[in-house]
């Protein structure tokens, strides 16, 4: 079990550099620019030149879907390191902290929680007009709260153990507990879920784009290519289908990825 | 002429029948067969289903464009209407006459004509509704100008200070409807004009409306015979490809403007009827003129319209729906549009060699060009429910780029157009336009382009101002003469594109699309006749 466990993980690990490989070497694996227009190769079929064949404005979808994947990997990148750096800093403070602060905090979580996520967002970006950077603000104003409730539960385990009660009577800093006594200890499991999280965000951020609220043309982000080739998906299904088949192929990987990650990481599995 | 209608009836219902045997076969009983005679006595179809896009929220007509949908679902009329050659003809009016002194119009009203309420509509009554529009749109201005009105009977005497060569064809416009001025509630009738909708003339009237749909029901008093159809269900479908699936899948019975790629999905299909034309219609890029804006200079204006390669973008990018935009009026109507240059022709080299004698360089290397510390940025405002017009902005976007221009792309919703024209709230504003809404582009041509002195011409929002325009179209509004207003208003659009004024992208196909179940469901070139008598169930 254990061997296979860490086989998959070292697959998905391959196929997941592989992913990020493509988005920094795109300009090796493709001669077209994703942006270069050439209208009067407007929609044509996948073949030739064009694998992917080419959108409305006759730009390389193939290109497009390569260079996308720069965009949405780095969003989904930003948002999971800011949501998990905010998250477990709240959380973290609540959960030593305890009474009046953890009371505070959480009930602002409460609230943010009581949202529904995907709606908040839409309305945050909407608000703020549709751009990447909106699009990374409103998923991080949702997203942070999981990881406070997870930080601040992890810490109430361990703030009473004995090494931590030792820093404290050693007269260490509050500051320096959280940071080099308990973070330590807590920060592989959120590691853990930050991962399972980097595909639910590939699709957020394509969700937010495809309704218009997120990436803007002629920005080569999956969601709004997706929506682009919704208008001529009777006439040229390629410019949607592409797309469609990145974004599905890419978020499964992270999420067994993820999973894999668990497995291995799981205690349990190791007993 | 008895018989005649006799036989019509019996057709109808006939017809009724037929169609009506087609649902009940299988289901048996008495009750469907009683249902059966019902209809075949009433000789009104039960339902039409027609897929459109709407932009209004009320049904005012008198408030923004709304008068527009108030004719489109078949509620509203006007004296007078354009025919398919925009000649205009008699509808609730059934005779005109002009006075020796051409200044004074005696028209007379139909003796049948009656609202849906019931009350005669007479001369009196279609006095106050002219009046009404006077006193609640800023726009009823810019159609004419009367210093007297009277109403005798059937007859309304409408007396100009000028005289008005055209005033049969600005009372076309949809704006100039004809309600019943006496059930509005704001007179003390029962009405809310703006939700319920209000008391008009034409063959259906309103069940329910939200912005969303309208549930239109027959009116049965109308004065031009029974309507075919009971009820008529108008969804409004924004996106044109679920319009296009909706109509594929039954879902409606037609739908307006099927977007260009889609038509192939319609076009000599057994199930389906289309019914094309050349629009009088321009899809039109405003350019923001005003003093401080970076388009005042128009060197830059030229370098952007050179810039552009609107042949591709209407020959390949919409496969052949529009033409290709050069002037002003769409060469659908008779104004030159051969004789007519356009200074700002496809030019990339041109475009390059004007932005840099404007003093624009890139000094940055980020491939947009840059003047004083500032880069050369413009925003498109631009909306969704014609497909075209997001298409256009993502081409000009492109083009522009190449040249290093920078434009932001702007997606709104249609209710902000107007006042985003209106205050000049754009660099680049896309909008696809009628052109002739009084039968001739006079109206338009003034609209757009003729001065704005402190807002007494509103839709000129991009502070474009030319003396010698202004001159031109004042002598025009007093010509009578209808080939001297035609080179008149060849020169205008001269002007117009000498001056670099606006971009004219293209010239639209307009469409509509119905189930071959469907008769008569025919686009016209005024696109406010939509929701016909006319349309059918077909044999």
């Amino acid at each position: 079990m254990k061997m296979s466990d860490k086989t998959t993980f070292r697959v998905f690990t391959g196929l997941v550099l592989l992913i990020i490989a493509a988005a920094i070497f795109a300009p090796l694996i493709t001669s077209f620019d994703p942006y270069a227009t050439n209208m009067k190769d407007a929609l044509m079929e996948p073949g030739g030149n064009h694998i992917f064949g080419t959108d409305k404005l006759g730009r390389d979808c193939f290109a497009r879907i390569l260079y996308g994947a720069r965009v949405s990997l780095s969003m989904t990148m930003v948002i999971v390191v800011l949501m998990t750096a905010i998250g477990t800093a709240i959380g973290i403070v609540a959960g030593y902290c305890g009474g009046r602060v953890d009371m505070v905090l959480m009930r602002i979580s409460d609230l943010m929680l009581a949202f529904p996520g995907v709606v908040l967002a839409i309305a945050i970006a909407g608000i703020m007009g549709g751009s990447a950077i909106n699009t990374i603000l409103a998923l991080t104003v949702v997203g942070w709260t999981k990881y406070a409730r997870l930080a601040r539960s992890l810490t109430m385990k361990i703030r009473d153990r004995d090494f931590v009660a030792a820093a404290v009577t050693n007269g260490t800093r509050p500051i320096q507990v959280l940071y080099r006594h308990i973070l330590p200890n807590i920060i592989l499991t959120i590691i853990v879920t930050a991962a399972m999280d980097i595909g639910t965000m590939i699709m957020e951020i394509a969700g937010l784009s495809f309704l218009g609220f997120g990436a803007q043309p002629p920005t080569p982000e999956w969601g709004l290519m997706l929506n682009e080739g919704r208008q001529v998906i009777q006439t040229a299904p390629w410019v949607m289908l592409y797309p469609g088949l990145a974004i599905l192929i890419v978020v499964a990987i992270f999420n067994t990825w993820g999973d894999c990650l668990r497995d291995i990481m799981d205690p349990r599995g190791n007993n | 002429m008895f018989t005649f209608t006799k036989a019509k009836k019996a057709m109808a219902a006939a017809l009724a029948t037929g169609m009506l045997a087609s649902f009940v076969t299988g289901c048996g009983g008495g009750g469907d067969k009683k249902a059966d005679d019902k209809k075949a006595a009433s000789g009104q179809a039960e339902k039409f289903k027609f897929g459109v896009t709407n932009f209004a929220d009320s049904l005012e007509p008198t408030d923004n464009y709304f008068g527009w949908v108030v004719m489109r679902y078949g509620l509203g009329e006007c004296l007078f209407k354009f025919d398919e050659k925009m000649v205009v003809q008699p509808w609730v009016a059934d005779k005109w006459s002009v006075s020796e002194d051409k200044l004074t119009w005696t028209i007379h009203i139909r003796d049948n004509v009656t609202f849906s309420n019931g009350k005669k509509c007479d001369a009196e009554a279609v006095k106050k509704s002219i009046e009404r529009v006077f006193a609640k749109s800023k726009r009823a201005g810019t159609f004419f100008a009367y210093t007297k009105m009277e109403a005798k009977g059937q007859d309304l005497m409408i007396t100009t200070k000028e005289p008005m060569p055209n005033l049969n064809g600005a009372l076309s416009d949809p704006l100039w409807l004809i309600v019943d001025v006496t059930s509005d509630k704001a007179a003390g009738g029962d009405r809310d004009f703006s939700k319920q909708g209000p008391i008009c003339t034409g063959p259906y009237k309103v069940k329910s409306f939200v912005k969303e749909k309208a549930v239109m029901e027959s009116n049965d008093t109308y004065w031009g015979g029974k309507p075919p159809y009971k009820v008529v269900e108008i969804p409004s479908i924004d996106d044109p490809n679920t319009r296009a699936m909706a109509l594929q899948s039954g879902e409606i019975d037609a739908a307006v403007n099927i977007a260009a790629g889609d038509m192939t999905l319609f076009r000599g299909k057994d199930k389906f009827r289309v019914s094309e034309l050349a629009s009088l219609r321009t899809v039109i890029t405003r350019l923001n003129q005003r003093e401080g804006r970076i388009l005042n200079d128009k060197r830059v204006r030229e370098a952007l319209v050179s810039s552009l390669d609107r042949e591709t973008y209407n020959k390949v990018l919409l496969k052949g729906t529009f033409i290709a935009g050069k002037a002003p009026v769409p060469p659908s109507l008779d104004y030159g549009f051969d004789q007519l240059k356009d200074p700002n022709a496809y030019n990339v080299e041109r475009a390059k060699k004007l932005l840099a004698e404007a003093g624009w360089k890139d000094t940055n290397g980020d491939g947009i060009l840059d003047k004083d510390g500032k880069p050369l940025q413009l925003t498109i405002v631009t909306y969704n429910s014609r497909a075209e017009l997001p298409l256009y902005s993502e081409a000009i976007q492109a083009d522009a780029k190449k040249v290093g221009i920078d434009i932001k792309i702007n997606t709104v919703d249609y209710n902000l157009v107007d006042r985003m024209g209106i205050n000049g709230e754009f660099d680049l504003m896309i909008s696809n336009n009628i052109t002739a809404p009084t039968g001739d582009p006079e109206i338009y041509l003034n609209w757009y382009w003729r001065t704005n002195v402190d807002g007494n011409n509103p839709q000129n929002g991009t502070g474009y101002s030319n003396p010698a325009y202004d001159e031109l179209m004042a002598k025009l509004a007093v010509e009578f003469d209808k080939g001297k207003r035609r080179e008149m208003m060849i020169k205008a659009q001269q002007i117009i594109l000498d001056d670099c004024a606006s971009i004219f992208m293209g010239y639209p196909q307009t469409n509509m699309v119905s189930s071959s179940k469907i008769a008569n469901a025919d686009i016209k070139p005024a696109d406010y006749y939509w929701l016909t008598p006319e349309i059918k169930p077909a044999k």
